[in-house]
Parts: structure tokens; C-alpha cells; sequence
């Protein structure tokens, strides 16, 4: 009795901690502070740490400097404590083996997992050890013919440190809370935009898609286009492709938004229309569902096609073989014309369907808990710009963390220009994850 | 003077062009001549596919051709390498077409003006992930065979994929080769698609016209399937059933036989009647001729259990349940009708039961319930 109540007490102080904070409410004088302390928190440390500067030559230095701050911070100092505390009361546990099969499971997992954190954690107190013991050592150096020595003993400072930069990424990285969804295939959407000045919006969807089609040549992915609605004059108005390969999701999650274009329109206006003109497309970037997730029943489904009336079969020889699926309690309705096959049709058709209600599924699942995430991913509440294309100044601008590249055609070529972007793009965004779940972690203990 | 009458009249097709291009009706010109505009088009140094498509179409409805729109989006694709229009890379809509494709383009589209089938046209069609080749006068496959096909898989997996059931009854415990026989294979959709599908599969492939069998043989070649498919002529009225036996009982027929009416062949489109085997297609005053001979064949060919499938008219099941019940010695009866993709009674699974179920007649109506799959 007593190892399972030590169990027990172990997760609500542990893994579920949200349970303690709501059980044991604090008056709502204390939460109040609290919550402003958590905002001031929030905005006068970590995001100035965080924020990235304009210029972007060095923000790589940065990035590593972030997480070399972030190490210092009192917050994660008390995280990897209690982390260090609890792997110790684990390993006692484990040891004491007087718990049921399912407990000891459990238990040892998170025990490996808490092992490799905390010899990591480890490694870093190490390296910064002997930092100390260097820096000791140079203040003790101070003759003339030590200066050699000096020298020596700096290098080696600089290599440990470099060292430790390493590590602490490696670390921060593998306490970032993974997304559910990074290994999918995606379905990708891009539409474009309201015209006010010629084609700009068209023909810039057209690049646009053009750019994913060879960044997933780039990325080694396969790109299936599923339909494509071509604009009269030349351009885009819609099109999705469906992109497989490894982690699809993970990298072009932070894709989905309004891109906004600026531009001289190219080809066949009036003088009146030779100006800049401002436009814009959306991209819309949905997780594939594995075959399993999601049940789509034969009765809820009311199929159109143009064949459907008349006699059928030897009958008639028609070849329009596109098909329209409504999915009747939802009202989604999906097309698919892209196969000479009408059972390929309907295939893909279907597959389109099962995504988009595992799309509905997973923005619920989304809404309920990252209302917080400042970089809104994968939903469709995308009505913020996201990043600038100013082919006057042959520039694209992400407002996102206001990053800047030049030369725009080969940032449309979806190599290594675009590649570089979304990383960035990732390792902001893990970098705020890491913050959120540190801040959770902070008002879970200071909340009792 | 010359020139300046070519130049007003190339403006005046050019401004009925771009009336046809708002969706309105095409001008009455192109019905008497379609040849004009052909040679306005060829004048023109930049034409994309786009405007091919809408060209064409306006020709075509002019001229009366159904499914304009599409005939004339399939033969743009095909020339450009295309299986559809919206599968057309993303640059080749606005980039103009090469004088080539532009002559191939009119040359077919010169064919499908004597409403020949686009499938004819292109000379290949698709039936569920093949690409066929398609020739007149041998029957294009219709969509709602493709579902034929997949209650065949849907059966010979659940068979094998089952064998606890089976073990009951002495048969082997796997199904390592289902052997399946085509009666009148055509293009060979069915049983080449049965093949790709279950590799472990061989099948028996008939048809009465040496132009059918030609083409199934082709078209196993093309995919790489002619090892595990036997192809003959044979007449299911003249031919000798020991024919078909090369392989022993088979496990499955599997038939998409003519079953149109004779009094609704005047109907049919004239795309139909001008261009395929009307052999393919008329089943007789009750649609049911050769129906009827190849569940007469049936018993001698199929294994114990072994299942029949058929496409039919929407009338035919319960035609053939009359049928079967005025033939009891044939063993068979119909353990499911399934309908096609728009609702109608299109297929029909047959059972022969074992010789031994024959002597109770009250058996009839539920003869196979030692099977998988069976809805009794």
C-alpha cells in the first residue's frame, strides 16, 4: 500500500501537475500577482533573450548564446533540480520493487528517459566546472613567462565553452515538447488571393507552388499534385498537392499563412497599371492521417459523378471520370479529377475527405491546448501575414521573427535559400515551446 | 487586297473565338465549316493549351459531339503527356503548344468529329491503375467494372486470408493459387487487373474474337503479366468446356458478358453502335443469352464453392434468381447482389455448392453457409 501511495503522490507532483494547481486554488489575489509576475516574466526576460536582431549574419551565434542564457536562468536551474530529485526517487523506487508490473513499466521508462537528461545535465556541469577551474588557474597567471601558458589556457576555455554551447542545444532540443503530428505526410493548399493589380496574385501562386514542388524535390519528398485549378490568364487560383517523405509536417508546418506579394505586375497593362501592386496568397498546410485515424461510413457519404444517370454500364461510354463526395454530417465536399480512372478518383477523393476531417479533429485538439503558442501552427486561423515578397527590392521578409533574405528567385527556387528560413523558423519556434513548458513548469510550482 | 481580306477575317474569327471563350454558344460558322477555323488556328503563331481546350470544345459542340468539354481536355493532355487536364504539369497551361502537338491535337480531334470513342482516339484508356491499350472494335471497359473487379479481390482475399473456416471442410488450408477464368475478356481489363492484383494468381482469359484475344495478349505484354495468363479463342455456344480446364477446376469465373437488351440496342449512342463489337454487347431479346451458357457451364468448370461473378442489367437479378431456381441441377444460387457506384443492382455473386448439398432442395435458398463471406 504505502509504494503505491508514494507512487501515486510522485505523478501529481510531477506529471500531472495541473491537477494540483487547480485542486489546491490559491486566492485569487495571489493568482492575479502571480499571473502578472509570469506575463512580466515572460516579456522583460525570455523574449528579449530570445528575440532575435535584425541582422541576421550572426543569429546563429546567437541561437546558441539563447540557449547558453537560458541555462543560467533561475527557472530551469530549479527544473533540472526537481528533474535531478525526481530521477534519484525513481531509481529508489525501482529499486525498492515492491510495486505491481504496470507501476515498474512505467516507471523505468521514465526512468531511461530521465537517465539520459540528467547524464547530459551532467556532461554541462562538467564542462562548466572545469571553465572555473580554468578561469582560476589564468588568474594565478601573471608572470612573463607564463603568458605562453595564459594562451594555452584561453584556448582551451574558448573549446570547452564551444563545447558546452553544443550541449546545452542537444539538451534544450530534447526536453522541447515534441508535435504529435511532425512525422506526416501533409496535404498541401495554396489559393490565391483577391486581385487588385493585373495577375500578381495568380502568377505568384503559381511560383509559390512551384517553389514547394521543388523544395520537396530538395527535401527528397514525393509531391502528387491532386488538382489544379489553372487562372485564365496564365497563374493560379488553387491547387494541393499531397507531400510524402520523412517528417513533411515537421518542416513546412510554419508554411501555413497568408504570404503577401509586391510587385510591378509583368505582362499586358496599361501605363495607368504600371506601378507596385501589393497582393496575396494563402497557404494552408494540413497533417496526412494515417489510414486508421479517422472512420468515414459508407452510409454517410452521398457520391456524385456524371454518370449517374440514365442506364449505365454497356449502355453508355462516357469519360468524364470525375468524382464529387459530400460527406453528409458534416457537409465537407470534396472533388477529384486528376485520374482517367473513376475508382481513382474516388480513392483519392476519399483520402482527401478522411484528411480534412482529421483536420477538423486535430484543430479542436489544437484550440483546447496551444492557445498560447505565438506562432500559430497548422491552423487555419492563418489570417495574419506571415511573410513580405518585395520583388522591387528583391527581398522576402518573415514577419514571424523578422528574418530578411535577398534575391527572391533563388529564394523561389525552393532550395537551400527557403531550407535555411524554415530551420530558423523551427528553432524559434522550439525555442518558445521550451519557454512555455519552463513557464508551465514555473507556475505549477510556485502555484501550490 | 488579299491581305487585308485575311486580316478582317482573322480578326472576326478572333472576336468569335473570344465569344465562344465567355461560355456562350459557338457561332454558327464552325457547324457548316469546321475546317476554317482549323486553319485560323494554325495561322497563329501562340496558342496555349488552355485555349486549345476551349477551341476544340466549341468545334466539337458545334458539331454536335457529346462531352465536348472533355474530349477535347483529354486529347490536349495525351498530346502534351497528360492522362487528364488538371493532371497537366503547372507550366504547360499558358506556355504555347510546338506546330507538332498542335497537328496531332487536330489530327485526333479530326477523329473523335466522326464520334469515334476518345478512348479509341488516344488509343489507351485506364481501368483502375492500368493504362490499356484501346482498339476498335473490342468493348472499352465502363467504369462500373472496376467495381466488379474489386468484389472479386475482396472475395479471393477474404478466401485466403481465412483459412480456419476452410480447414473445416477439407479443403487446403491456403489458397496459394486461385486460378480464374475471364469469358470474354475484351481488352483484358478484368483479368489483367485480377493479375496485378493477386500476384499469386493465374488466370484463364477467353474471348470468341481473335481482335479481343490480339489485344488482351498485347496489353499482358505491355504490363508484364503474360506468364500467369493463358489467352484463347473460344466460343462459349461452339467450344468444348475440357478447354478450359488446362489448369484443372477453376476457383472463380469471373465475366462481364453482353447483357444489353436486344430492344434497347437502337439506343445506344452512336459512338457505341458505329464503333464496338455490338457482339460484346447484345445479350439477346432478354439480355440474358450468354448469362444463361455460362451458368450452364458453370458446374463442370468451377471447383466445389467456387464463385461466379457477373455484371448485368439492373433487371437481371431477379431474372436470374428465377432462372437459377427453375435449374436446380445446376447446383448454383445467388449468395449476394451488390450494387454499382450509383446505385443499381450491377453485380451478381453466384455459388456453386458441393455435389452432395444437391439432394436437399430446401437448401437451395441458403446452400453455402460452411463459407466466408456469404450473407444468408
Amino acid at each position: 500500500m504505502k509504494p503505491h501511495r508514494g507512487v501515486g503522490l510522485f505523478r501529481s507532483l510531477l506529471a500531472n501537475c495541473f491537477h494540483r494547481y487547480h485542486h489546491h486554488g490559491s486566492p485569487l489575489v495571489k493568482r492575479i500577482g502571480h499571473m502578472m509576475e509570469l506575463s512580466i516574466f515572460r516579456r522583460n526576460y525570455l523574449l528579449n533573450i530570445v528575440k532575435p536582431t535584425l541582422s541576421f549574419n550572426d543569429w546563429s551565434r546567437r541561437y546558441h548564446q539563447d540557449f547558453r542564457a537560458l541555462w543560467k536562468h533561475e527557472a530551469v536551474e530549479k527544473y533540472l533540480k526537481t528533474l535531478n530529485r525526481e530521477y534519484q526517487r525513481v531509481g529508489q523506487l525501482l529499486n525498492s520493487g515492491s510495486m505491481n508490473e504496470y507501476d515498474q513499466s512505467t516507471l523505468s521508462k521514465r526512468h531511461t528517459h530521465l537517465s539520459t537528461l540528467v547524464a547530459a545535465f551532467q556532461e554541462i556541469q562538467e564542462a562548466e566546472r572545469e571553465v572555473q577551474e580554468i578561469e582560476s588557474m589564468c588568474t594565478k597567471l601573471d608572470g612573463r613567462d607564463e603568458k605562453q601558458l595564459l594562451e594555452l589556457a584561453l584556448e582551451e576555455k574558448e573549446i570547452i565553452n564551444q563545447k558546452i554551447d553544443t550541449f546545452c542545444k542537444k539538451f534544450f532540443q530534447s526536453i522541447v515538447p515534441r508535435e504529435k503530428h511532425d512525422e506526416s505526410d501533409v496535404i498541401l493548399e495554396v489559393t490565391s488571393g483577391r486581385t487588385t493589380g493585373g495577375d500578381i496574385c495568380q502568377q505568384f501562386t503559381k511560383e509559390m507552388f512551384e517553389m514547394y514542388q521543388n523544395y520537396a524535390d530538395y527535401k527528397c519528398w514525393t509531391f502528387d499534385i491532386l488538382n489544379y485549378t489553372p487562372a485564365e490568364i496564365g497563374g493560379l487560383h488553387h491547387a494541393a498537392a499531397h507531400i510524402s517523405g520523412d517528417c513533411v509536417y515537421r518542416y513546412l508546418k510554419y508554411e501555413g499563412g497568408t504570404h503577401r506579394v509586391q510587385r510591378i505586375p509583368e505582362t499586358g497593362l496599361s501605363s495607368r497599371m504600371q506601378r507596385i501592386h501589393t497582393g496575396t496568397m494563402s497557404v494552408v498546410v494540413l497533417p496526412q492521417p494515417e489510414e486508421v485515424d479517422v472512420k468515414v461510413y459508407p452510409k454517410d457519404l452521398r457520391i456524385d459523378t456524371f454518370r449517374a444517370k440514365g442506364a449505365g454500364g454497356q449502355h453508355v461510354n462516357t469519360t468524364d471520370s470525375a468524382v464529387r463526395i459530400v460527406h453528409i454530417p458534416t457537409g465537407l465536399t470534396v472533388e477529384c479529377q486528376q485520374e482517367r480512372s473513376q475508382q481513382l478518383n474516388k480513392e483519392i477523393a476519399l483520402r482527401t475527405l478522411r484528411t480534412r476531417l482529421y483536420q477538423q479533429i486535430i484543430e479542436k485538439d489544437f484550440s483546447q491546448k496551444q492557445n498560447a503558442r505565438k506562432l500559430q501552427i497548422g491552423t487555419r486561423a492563418q489570417s495574419e501575414r506571415i511573410r513580405t515578397y518585395n520583388f522591387t527590392q528583391d527581398r522576402v521578409t518573415d514577419h514571424r521573427i523578422s528574418y530578411d533574405v535577398r534575391n527572391i528567385k533563388q529564394f523561389l527556387c525552393g532550395e537551400g535559400a527557403l531550407d535555411e528560413l524554415i530551420n530558423r523558423l523551427l528553432e524559434s519556434a522550439e525555442m518558445e515551446a521550451l519557454i512555455e513548458h519552463l513557464e508551465n513548469f514555473k507556475s505549477l510550482e510556485g502555484g501550490g | 487586297m488579299r491581305l487585308l481580306t485575311s486580316l478582317l477575317r482573322r480578326m472576326l474569327l478572333g472576336l468569335q473565338n473570344l465569344y465562344e471563350g465567355e461560355g456562350g454558344s459557338p457561332a454558327k460558322c464552325c457547324v457548316l465549316n469546321p475546317h476554317r477555323l482549323l486553319r485560323r488556328q494554325n495561322f497563329s503563331a501562340k496558342v496555349t493549351a488552355t485555349e486549345l481546350v476551349s477551341y476544340w470544345r466549341g468545334v466539337f459542340e458545334a458539331n454536335g459531339i457529346p462531352e465536348a468539354q472533355e474530349s477535347s481536355e483529354y486529347i490536349v493532355s495525351y498530346v502534351l503527356g497528360a492522362k487528364t487536364f488538371h493532371s497537366l504539369g503547372a507550366g504547360s497551361f499558358s506556355s504555347p503548344l510546338t506546330l507538332e502537338h498542335r497537328q496531332q491535337i487536330q489530327q485526333l480531334s479530326m477523329k473523335r468529329l466522326q464520334r469515334m470513342p476518345v478512348q479509341y482516339v488516344l488509343g489507351e484508356w485506364d481501368f483502375r491503375e492500368l493504362t490499356l491499350k484501346m482498339r476498335p472494335p473490342v468493348f472499352i471497359p465502363r467504369p462500373e467494372t472496376e467495381d466488379l473487379v474489386s468484389l472479386v479481390l475482396e472475395e479471393e482475399l477474404q478466401r485466403s486470408g481465412s483459412p480456419a473456416v476452410i480447414v473445416g471442410h477439407q479443403c487446403p488450408t491456403v489458397v496459394p493459387h486461385p486460378v480464374i477464368l475471364e469469358i470474354g475478356c475484351g481488352s483484358g481489363a478484368i483479368a489483367l487487373s485480377l493479375l496485378s492484383k493477386l500476384p499469386k494468381s493465374r488466370v484463364i482469359a477467353v474471348d470468341k474474337e481473335e481482335a479481343a484475344v490480339n489485344l488482351t495478349r498485347e496489353n499482358a505484354q505491355r504490363l508484364q503479366l503474360q506468364d500467369r495468363i493463358r489467352i484463347l479463342r473460344y466460343n462459349v455456344f461452339s467450344g468444348s468446356w475440357e478447354q478450359l480446364l488446362s489448369w484443372g477446376p477453376v476457383d472463380t469465373i469471373v465475366s462481364n458478358p453482353p447483357y444489353v437488351f436486344h430492344g434497347d440496342m437502337t439506343h445506344l449512342a452512336e459512338e457505341i453502335l458505329s464503333y464496338e463489337d455490338h457482339g460484346a454487347l447484345d445479350g439477346g431479346n432478354d439480355g440474358m443469352r450468354v448469362i444463361k451458357k455460362i451458368l450452364a457451364l458453370a458446374p463442370c468448370i468451377l471447383k466445389d464453392h467456387g464463385s461466379v461473378f457477373l455484371e448485368v442489367d439492373p433487371r437481371h437479378p431477379e431474372m436470374v434468381e428465377n432462372w437459377l431456381q427453375n435449374h436446380p441441377d445446376l447446383s448454383l444460387s445467388i449468395s449476394a447482389t451488390h450494387k454499382d457506384l450509383f446505385g443499381k443492382p450491377r453485380f451478381l455473386h453466384i455459388q456453386k455448392h458441393k455435389a452432395g448439398d444437391r439432394i436437399n432442395k430446401n437448401s437451395f435458398a441458403c446452400p453455402s453457409i460452411h463459407l466466408p463471406g456469404v450473407s444468408c
